[in-house]
């Protein structure tokens, strides 16, 4: 079973930022998003490095993904580079998330 | 149903850690407020007052150091990157200061000198242990940012006021100091407010705002104004009213300089923030701001000695403590206390079902009264004080006591929820939807689907 970059997108889109009340795509978290097969690598950061919510919002970014039908395996790597600023805020849902890197 | 084992944020301590050092600072900001319309006839004349001694330090030492001590438990890791050193520490330490806290409350209303001096002896002890865990922590620190800067500056304010502190009451029993009395009270006073708590604030807003607001950090030139401007201006400010009065002056300008690019920064930080709406918690904080502006005024009037006297020194301690230090302690409160209840009854189920956000845990009629109460009634203290009328003064009191049951009701509403976390949620609805078929402010973190829930 084929997984579609939307699928994953809609799936992320579940997952909120308790505090802002807003997805994790639409805060412009996602940097980028790779599908080969059943296995899904998502590379995301955070609002700030020390946010208390590291490990949680990893660990639901991998739940959200494993529903997705057909997906075997998610792989989600933090990073800080570039650091997240409040510019990458999507305005616009229907923007894609770039397949590598930001 | 298993839950996971409670979960702490990222090497931060367990959310009951900051939670109760917040609780206990919450019932000091209520007791105070109370306080305020009780000693009406004492706030009509001159501040050195046993009570209003006592009132002082329940608002200085009860509300806002164990609000900014249990806050830091909480941020310190986020803004500095840090763990906490030991989190039984903080447990005893909060103890510790409770105890010694009430002790100097209630010697300083009796007027009984050596208690207090032993009351402010345990307080010493309790601080000193924040300060070794606060330098544990920090061991090895390499990162020297604007905050970092602050906040060692902060600590370096916190010693010197506790200090200041030992040797006044100390000098009470076995008199010592050289010089006249006031002056160095003041120099204490003024230790506190801008060596101990200011630098504290703005470290803290530099790194956590930004995050509220959605909007960038301070510049370069904002960061450079702050950090200067007290780390120059509060010496300044302490030498001159020791003894150097030439330094008075332009200490106070320099801290003057440092209030104005914070509030510069707030402004711009407010109209290019990407946050759509704004919730009270950031409602209180802007507002704050804005009583740093009569709060400077008031202060750099008094060093170059164009107002003088008790009336204008209380209406200065009530823009600079109750407006500007006391809202943002509220405002950061409504944020940081909803986010460390979630944490500990929610963010367990997150993923697997439907948890609330953090706003749905709040109470924004009781934070909206309370910000009407709170806002309207310190202006009115600021007024009455200044005047000096007994009656008026115990009006606006009242209006604090009330603003005050209005926070506290609200903290209450969020705090009822480590209890309800057990609970489902939302408590009666067990139609749940997606959450982008629900308006927003209903959404919930609903689940993502976990398979191995």
């Amino acid at each position: 079973m084929s997984i579609s970059r939307e699928q994953i997108t809609q799936a992320l889109r579940a997952v909120f930022d308790p505090e802002l009340g807003m997805s994790v795509v639409d805060l412009g978290l996602i940097y980028g998003m790779e599908i080969e097969a059943g296995r899904v690598s998502i590379t995301m950061t955070l609002t700030a490095q020390g946010c208390p919510l590291h490990e949680s919002l990893v660990e639901w970014v991998r739940r959200a993904i494993s529903k997705v039908p057909g997906v075997e395996d998610v792989g989600v790597a933090v990073t800080f580079d570039p650091p997240w600023t409040p510019d990458r805020i999507v305005r616009d849902p229907s923007r894609e998330i770039s397949s590598a890197g930001s | 149903m298993s839950l996971p084992a409670r979960p702490r944020p990222a090497s931060g301590p367990s959310p009951l850690v900051p939670l109760g050092y917040l609780v206990c600072a919450s019932a000091a900001f209520l007791v105070a407020s109370l306080g305020v319309a009780w000693l009406g006839p004492e706030l009509a004349g001159h501040y050195y007052h046993p009570r209003l001694l006592a009132l002082a330090h329940t608002v200085t030492l009860g509300w806002v150091t164990l609000a900014i001590m249990g806050a830091s438990y909480q941020l310190i890791p986020i803004v500095l990157e840090r763990p906490i050193w030991s989190e039984r520490l903080a447990r005893w330490q909060l103890a510790i200061l409770a105890v010694a806290v009430t002790g100097m409350v209630a010697h300083f209303h009796l007027g009984t000198w050596p208690g207090l001096m032993a009351a402010a002896g345990l307080l010493a002890v309790g601080i000193a242990l924040h300060l070794w865990n606060v330098g544990m922590s920090l061991r090895g620190f390499t990162q020297w940012t604007f905050t970092a800067r602050l906040i060692v500056l902060a600590y370096g304010g916190l010693a010197l006021t506790t200090l200041f502190g030992l040797a006044l009451v100390v000098n009470r029993v076995w008199p010592f100091l050289p010089g006249e009395f006031f002056p160095t009270l003041h120099a204490h006073v003024q230790l506190a407010l801008l060596g101990w708590v200011a630098p504290m604030i703005l470290a803290v807003a530099a790194r956590v705002y930004p995050m509220f607001f959605l909007a960038p950090a301070p510049r370069r030139v904002h960061s450079f104004l702050q950090l200067c401007g007290l780390a120059a201006g509060v010496p300044a400010v302490v030498l001159g009213l020791l003894g150097v009065p030439g330094l008075l002056v332009a200490g106070a300008l320099a801290v003057a300089a440092a209030a104005g690019a914070h509030a510069a920064w707030m402004c711009e930080m407010a109209w290019g923030r990407k946050r759509p709406g704004l919730d009270w918690g950031l409602r209180f904080v802007l507002t704050a701001t804005a009583f740093l502006a009569p709060a400077a005024v008031l202060g750099v009037a008094m060093a170059a000695d164009r107002l003088a006297g008790p009336r204008v020194g209380l209406a200065y301690a009530v823009v600079t403590l109750g407006g500007w230090i006391s809202l943002t302690i509220v405002g950061m409160m409504l944020k940081i206390v909803p986010f460390l209840v979630w944490y500990r009854a929610y963010s367990p189920r997150a993923g697997r079902e439907p948890v609330p956000t953090l706003a749905q845990l709040s109470w924004p009629r009781a934070e909206g009264l309370a910000y009407l109460l709170l806002t309207g009634g310190v202006v009115l203290l600021a007024a009455t004080v200044l005047v000096g009328e007994a009656a008026w003064i115990r009006a606006a009191g009242a209006v604090l006591a009330l603003g005050a049951l209005a926070f506290a009701a609200a903290l209450a509403r969020v705090l009822g929820h480590l209890h309800a976390g057990a609970q489902q949620w939302p408590p009666h609805s067990p139609d749940l939807q997606s959450p982008r078929e629900r308006p927003p402010h209903t959404r919930t973190l609903v689940d993502v689907g976990a398979r191995d829930a």
